[in-house]
């Protein structure tokens, strides 16, 4: 199934915070924006769809916690981390051909 | 003046069951109140914190379309998918009259009934085809719409019993009378007797059998309204505990 590059950096952004260790939702929504200096962010609760579709594909699994009031939090699986590596090289190939053609238009 | 959660408003446009409902409701708000706390840890006025929690987590409309298109049930999808959903009620309205009126046509052509009774049976056979259709209705509901709303389930358990009383007194009226006939005529041979029996019995059979078949199959439903019912009090729950003083701030601040 061919998947947008944004939708792609998403889930590989996701991926990459729940590797460091389970998360709640929020705290996955901070960590991104954060440590990409707010360059990239869920607004809008788009976080959610991204966490049950890789939920659903066995990427991570969500546990739910607490009695009275439920939590859920998120952790990687062996199958989310090697679509972690794997996306991540990916990435690194389509960006540099796409820097190398940006570049090119820079020197033209 | 007081202002319903936020929630909601994303509660009643999620077109999912109210179990998958319950659990992307409890994730949000839990998420949210997290998000709330720690950012006013970090300086934010509790109005601007729940602001920017609210921003980031609450889902507007597209997020909703992507939630429902992952959790909507896998019939309902793939019926969506083939481009079959919006027909498949108007194709059980059409197999119920198709069944209704080749079940009449077998009943008049069989002569089962005596002549006086006919109209009876041609009723029965219609009661039938409507229990079949009612049960559907509630189990498209379920299994392809991904929920029944309260409202709804109601009218359609009233109609389901009201269904299955109709049954059992047509099939008792019609047992009855040809109970009567064939006992009440002095001069009738033992044939003719054993006969009027016979049809008696077949009524009888046939009332209470839809009786029963309209009852198991509303049965079969229970289990999956009861869990529906259960995720809604909960649902009602959560929504009843939302602070109202932090969805007023939010409604204001929000504009």
């Amino acid at each position: 199934m061919q998947i947008t590059l944004s939708k792609r950096i998403n889930e590989l952004l996701v991926l990459a915070v729940l590797e460091q260790g389970p998360a709640h939702g929020y705290q996955i929504a901070m960590s991104v924006e954060e440590r990409t200096g707010g360059i990239f962010s869920f607004q809008h609760g788009t976080l959610y769809p991204i966490l049950h579709r890789l939920e659903a594909d066995g990427q991570l699994r969500g546990e739910w916690s607490g009695d009275g009031r439920r939590r859920k939090t998120y952790r990687i699986t062996t199958a989310g981390q090697a679509t972690l590596r794997k996306g991540a090289q990916d990435l690194e190939q389509q960006f540099a051909v796409l820097l190398e053609l940006l570049g090119g238009a820079h020197a033209a | 003046m007081l202002h319903e959660s936020p929630l909601a408003a994303v509660e009643r446009a999620l077109k999912v069951s109210p179990e998958r409902r319950l659990e992307l409701i409890e994730e949000v708000d839990a998420d949210v109140d997290a998000l709330q706390e720690e950012l006013e840890r970090r300086g934010y006025s509790p109005t601007a914190a729940r602001r920017a929690a609210l921003n980031r987590l609450l889902p507007v409309p597209e997020t909703l379309a992507a939630l429902e298109a992952r959790h909507a049930p896998w019939l309902g999808q793939w019926l969506r998918a083939a481009g079959w959903a919006s027909r498949i009620e108007r194709w059980g309205a059409l197999a119920t009259g198709i069944l209704a009126t080749l079940s009449l046509l077998a009943a008049i052509w069989s002569r089962d009934s005596s002549e006086a009774t006919t109209p009876l049976a041609c009723s029965l056979v219609v009661v039938v085809a409507l229990l079949a259709a009612n049960w559907f209705r509630a189990a498209a509901g379920l299994w392809i719409e991904g929920s029944l709303p309260p409202e709804r389930r109601r009218l359609l358990w009233a109609r389901q019993l009201g269904l299955i009383v109709t049954a059992i007194s047509l099939g008792g009226l019609g047992a009855s009378w040809e109970g009567y006939t064939a006992l009440g005529a002095p001069d009738a041979s033992f044939g003719a007797a054993w006969t009027a029996m016979h049809r008696s019995v077949f009524f009888a059979a046939l009332g209470f059998g839809a009786a029963l078949l309209g009852l198991l199959g509303w049965l079969a439903l229970v289990p999956r309204l009861i869990t529906d019912e259960t995720a809604e009090g909960r649902i009602t729950t959560l929504l009843v505990r939302s602070h109202p003083f932090r969805s007023q701030q939010t409604q204001t601040g929000r504009h």
